[in-house]
């Protein structure tokens, strides 16, 4: 094994890092619903490459809702936090002053339809 | 006001004949593959492709809908009559598309074959000069070029997945093949097209277009197509049995109640 090898295995399995049970040929699928959204998590599809993955993602999550873009991964290439890690998400003491909730000028840049002025939203 | 010069030539009624008779056949080909599509719903090989199937038999019935309704106008009832009312030989669908599915690699080759022609037929309608018709042509095309993806992709892999698949995918092939010819069967409404400029190439070069776009993808899944004399009747109404199956189960809950309102 590789140095790096090495320390990719150690690193996953840390107590708190889980990788995802999933069976062979499953994959992730992510949906952008419009240009600068993010690509959000929808659901998986089981397909032998990611070519046919792209193909039934686009008629099983895609054909309602609006999609500009799609990516499928591995699902078993996905690293995440275990479920009895949850606390550590837990703020100890007030952090409201943390949230930017209203910060509506930020969507409007993020979107790419900035303008300087108050729109219907913020009446 | 300038008339249009497609507009003058639908004023003769041969012409307006002929561009009823092509889109008939169009409308026929989609509902008729459509409805076999629709029986993949439930099963199908897997769940995914399942819904991918069920979703591209749905789009090619909203196609012939699209498409009846052209024909036959809007009054409440017109387009169920034209599509559930005339028996089997009055139909124009190529006889290709009302096939029994028989097997998964069946579909999936005539899909392919399909929508290279569709392909090659909604550009000619898009390029016709007849709106609303030519605007609808350019907008379903949009659909179709997933229904190509689908059956490409599928067929790509299923053909080279074992020496057995590869066997079957040929076998279907070789059943589907001289049935696909019969998309190019002509009738005098052809001629009249062509001469009065609403079809800008000839049947002959429609099916040396198709060829050129259907070959690559099935040189890349190692198959080969038969040698074989076109399989003609659809465009005349010359059908096989299957179209006297599929026609009664499709006009089944229609003809049970014509005026009933669903």
């Amino acid at each position: 094994m590789t140095p790096r090898g090495v320390e990719a295995a150690r690193r996953t399995e840390a107590p708190w890092v889980r990788t995802l049970e999933a069976a062979d040929g499953v994959w992730a699928v992510f949906l952008q619903a419009r240009r600068r959204d993010a690509h959000v998590h929808v659901g998986d599809v089981h397909a032998p490459d990611a070519e046919m993955a792209l193909v039934l993602a686009k008629e099983n999550y895609a054909r309602r809702d609006p999609c500009v873009s799609l990516w499928v991964v591995p699902a078993r290439a996905i690293r995440g936090t275990a479920s009895d890690a949850a606390d550590m998400f837990e703020p100890a003491t007030d952090k409201s002053y943390r949230f930017g909730g209203s910060y509506r000028q930020q969507q409007r840049v993020y979107r790419g339809g900035y303008s300087a002025g108050p729109t219907e939203d913020d009446r | 006001m300038t008339v249009p010069a497609s507009s003058v030539a639908l004023g003769d009624p041969a012409v307006r004949a002929a561009f009823r008779e092509w889109l008939l056949r169009i409308a026929d080909d989609e509902l008729a593959i459509g409805h076999r599509h629709a029986e993949w719903t439930g099963v199908g090989p897997d769940i995914e492709s399942d819904v991918a199937m069920s979703s591209i038999a749905q789009e090619e019935l909203g196609h012939a809908r699209l498409l009846y309704e052209q024909i036959a106008g809007e009054a409440p009832g017109a387009v169920d009559r034209l599509a559930f009312g005339r028996p089997p030989s009055e139909f124009r669908n190529a006889v290709l598309l009302e096939q029994p599915n028989q097997g998964w690699e069946f579909s999936i080759t005539r899909l392919a074959l399909y929508e290279a022609f569709e392909s090659v037929r909604f550009g000619l309608l898009a390029r016709s000069g007849q709106e609303p018709v030519a605007a609808l042509a350019a907008t379903l095309a949009r659909e179709e070029r997933y229904h190509g993806l689908f059956a490409a992709t599928w067929l790509e892999r299923l053909a080279g997945a074992s020496v057995d698949a590869g066997g079957r995918v040929q076998a279907a092939l070789d059943v589907a093949w001289p049935y696909a010819l019969g998309f190019f069967e002509t009738t005098d409404a052809d001629g009249v097209l062509l001469r009065a400029g609403l079809v800008s190439d000839s049947a002959e070069r429609q099916r040396d277009v198709w060829e050129a776009a259907v070959r690559p993808l099935l040189e890349r899944c190692a198959l080969t197509p038969p040698v074989a004399e076109p399989r003609l009747g659809g465009r005349r109404g010359v059908h096989t049995p299957a179209l006297g199956e599929m026609h009664a189960a499709m006009t089944e809950v229609w003809a049970s109640d014509p005026e009933a309102r669903w």
